[in-house]
């Protein structure tokens, strides 16, 4: 019997975990390692930050799904690997320290055969002063809609803003990225549109001013250089659909900016011009910058090996081209197409925990020399599509030995949909459904751009808004596994 | 080489131009063909666009020197004005678009090293404007108002004078809007007469009144329908709207759609 130990119960280890003992069945185990008691449909997060959906809505309970799937969870936070094993032993195996089941704070080796680190990612909320409390958390000056929690918290504070404008009190709220290497703008931009909406609703939007600040060097740019959009049966870029929904929402941008600073009311920024300013707030969202979780790895002989094993950033490497190149020499290539760790066959990563090998936006620095640019987004769809090929690899490898095929998953030959929310309700919703293919865009097969425009397209409107409450629903349905959740694709 | 120039209505001015990743030999080539074609046509700015390549590189004259921005990008801009503007694409036919006349910008230059510039200049910011959007998939018409880029294209096409008038944003109230107004007015007479019964009304008007609904029912119907194509023709036509894409259209005809039967169904249990 092999064991399979997944790290993370995201969209991307809960898809690799669900798949993988579905696919082997009683004959196998498969350990699912995350701290979260709850798993999180993240894009839904957004409505519970303006008070549309309540957390409850948003997550439910990982241990009854486990359970029924036959898979044993451990709700623990992974420290540190050990591919090697340690003295006496060769057996690779993981150190994990429970967060919960009745253990807190006790330490557990696990032994594995085969390990997916699918951890997501570390909010890295002190990557701005100011904006972590300085102990790793959200700080106390801006809120965020990364988690179910931190969305609720948002809501209430929200709330506070529109009860002060209703009494007269004209407010400002600012919404956007926290950090010059952010990524997730989508989010952000879910976010501001929802609250400019529900301000609308409830008759206090000409007495709150809404203001976007972002690291993207246009607007429109999501992180991916923009996207190129057929909208009523015309090419249209991102930079012109996003400048447009912007004006009439009445909603003035900072773009190509550094958050440098958060402090009570003021953010300060440098901007890729290499100007300094501030902007004030009554209620800020923030998107904190990702780094990896902070996993140590270690050798049989206890020699730490974590810079082997993960980047500076803490993210695992797998079998993407990590030499350093300038922009014109990247490639579609350079993107990993299996996630196995190259030292370590038995080891893979999935979702946001690999490490990319280079941004996907053209690389920007201001002229002081900081780096503002959006980091290549690898959730949602993508993370999902990955876990599901990394799990019918190990899959694979445990039925058919070490020979086996591995399953591929480029995210360089992989399209995208995303269904980012302008606003909801039934009748006056909003939504801006996009395709994107491929995700990382191929300068050699696609001149110019990098994408196929037949595949690229994008169309805002409350069809749009359907689509997304229905994939709230479809993606829950999933992730629980009800009947039939394999047919839901990722 | 002086290259041709695009001309309305050759949509291939919509290439999908990408970033300039190499600053070699076919980066200098373009960057020539682009200042030839300048000098040619005695034009302030020109992106490669505009002959055909599809990279954003735009070249911009300042005074007497020609001066190339690889993947510009505006960071800020300030101080908006009417602009009164030409481009070749449109024959130089002047038109009113608002521009903004103080810019900082960032962008690569001849050896791929980003560096900054600030404008302020009505002319050179509404040159250097003007020339970008090509590099984003955009003319000068997809920014302005409906109604004005009507009367533009119609001049185009030598139906009248260029007209005056400026905006560069999306309708707030376009044609396609009369058809949800009538709809929405018959639908409203449609449920005061459900309320009728209430207040004691002879059966003859009643009678009347349903008549009313019967015809109101089918006439809610073909306006639905006449705004479903008008608006489609109108979101081929301003691309830039937002609130004209299919999403909100089939939303728009839904909503009366449903209230349409259930109003209906009401008044045929009720008063028919």
């Amino acid at each position: 019997m092999a064991r399979l130990i997944v790290l993370g119960g995201g969209v991307s280890g809960h898809t690799t975990a669900t798949f993988a003992k579905k696919w082997l069945g009683n004959d196998h185990e498969v350990v699912v390692v995350t701290p979260n008691a709850n798993w999180n449909w993240i894009p839904s997060n957004i409505w519970v930050g303006v008070g549309q959906m309540k957390k409850e809505d948003v997550v439910f309970p990982l241990a009854p799904v486990y359970a029924k799937a036959g898979i044993d969870y451990r709700q623990a936070l992974a420290v540190s690997i050990h591919p090697d094993g340690k003295d006496g032993s060769d057996k690779p195996y993981v150190t994990i320290k429970y967060t919960g089941q009745g253990k807190e704070g006790e330490s557990e080796e696990v032994e594995y055969d085969y390990i997916v680190n699918a951890t997501g990612p570390k909010l890295n909320f002190d990557a701005t002063p100011g904006l972590g409390d300085g102990n790793g958390q959200m700080g106390p000056h801006t809120v965020s809609v990364c988690t179910a929690d931190h969305a609720a918290h948002a809501h209430s504070e929200l709330m506070n803003i529109f009860e002060k404008a209703k009494s007269g009190d004209r407010q400002k709220i600012l919404v956007g990225t926290g950090h010059g290497m952010c990524t997730c703008q989508g989010a952000a931009f879910e976010y501001i549109f929802n609250i400019e909406h529900e301000a609308k609703k409830a008759g206090v939007r000409d007495n709150i001013d809404i203001k976007w600040i972002s690291n993207e060097s246009f607007l429109g740019d999501f992180g991916m250089g923009g996207l190129h959009m057929k909208v009523g049966g015309y090419v249209v870029s991102s930079k012109l659909f996003a400048e447009s929904l912007y004006s009439e929402r009445n909603v003035p941008w900072i773009i190509g900016a550094h958050v440098n600073k958060v402090e009570e009311g003021k953010v300060h920024y440098e901007l890729l011009d290499g100007t300094m300013g501030e902007e004030e707030f009554d209620f800020a969202m923030l998107i904190p910058p990702f780094s990896g979780v902070g996993l140590k790895a270690y050798d049989k002989a206890g020699e730490d090996i974590t810079s082997k094993v993960f980047n500076p950033a803490g993210f695992m490497k797998v079998d993407g081209d990590y030499n350093p190149k300038p922009y014109e020499e990247w490639k579609a290539a350079d993107w990993p197409r299996t996630y196995q760790n190259p030292d370590y066959s038995n080891m893979f990563a999935a979702g946001i925990a690999f490490a990319p090998p280079h941004i996907i936006s053209k690389p920007m620095k201001s002229v002081n020399g900081t780096p503002i640019n959006p980091t290549p987004p690898r959730t949602g769809m993508p993370s999902g599509i990955i876990g599901k090929a990394v799990a019918h690899s190990v899959v694979d490898l445990i039925k058919h030995g070490d020979n086996a095929k591995l399953h591929e998953a480029s995210m360089a030959e992989m399209g995208a949909a995303c269904v980012a929310s302008a606003g909801k309700g039934i009748f006056d919703g909003q939504a801006a459904a996009m395709t994107v293919y491929p995700v990382v865009p191929d300068f050699e097969k696609y001149p110019g751009t990098g994408r196929d425009t037949d595949y690229t397209f994008g169309e805002i409107g409350l069809a749009g808004h359907w689509i997304k409450h229905i994939l709230h629903h479809l993606f829950i349905y999933k992730a629980k596994l009800k009947p039939g959740w394999t047919l839901i694709p990722e | 080489m002086v290259l041709p120039l695009k001309k309305y209505p050759d949509e291939s001015i919509n290439i999908n131009a990408g970033p300039v990743r190499s600053f070699k030999d076919g980066f200098t080539q373009m960057k020539e063909d682009i200042i030839d074609t300048m000098k040619e046509h005695n034009l302030d700015s020109l992106s490669a666009v505009e002959i055909g390549y599809g990279y954003q590189l735009m070249v911009l004259k300042i005074e007497d020197n020609y001066k190339v921005f690889a993947n510009p990008r505006v960071i800020t801009q300030k101080e908006s004005f009417i602009s009164k503007e030409k481009t070749p694409y449109l024959f130089n036919r002047e038109i009113e678009i608002s521009r903004y006349q103080e810019l900082s910008l960032v962008y690569d230059d001849e050896n791929g090293d980003m560096q900054s510039f600030k404008i302020d200049n009505k002319e050179l910011a509404s040159n250097f404007l003007r020339t970008l959007d090509y590099l984003f998939n955009t003319t000068i018409l997809d920014r302005l108002k409906p109604e004005y880029r009507d009367k533009v294209v119609a001049s185009l096409a030598g139906k009248c004078e260029m007209p005056s008038f400026l905006d560069s944003t999306c309708p707030t109230n376009s044609k396609k809007d009369y058809f949800i107004s009538v709809a929405d007015k018959l639908l409203f007479f449609m449920f005061i007469s459900l309320l009728l019964p209430l207040f004691g009304v002879s059966k003859e008007t009643l009678g009347s009144w349903y008549s009313y609904d019967k015809f109101a029912f089918v006439a809610v119907w073909v306006l639905l329908v006449g705004f479903f194509i008008y608006a489609q023709y109108e979101a081929k036509k301003y691309k830039q709207c937002t609130s004209c894409q299919i999403g909100n259209q089939i939303g728009f005809v839904v909503k009366r759609g449903f209230a349409n039967i259930v109003l209906f169904a009401s008044a045929y249990s009720i008063i028919g």
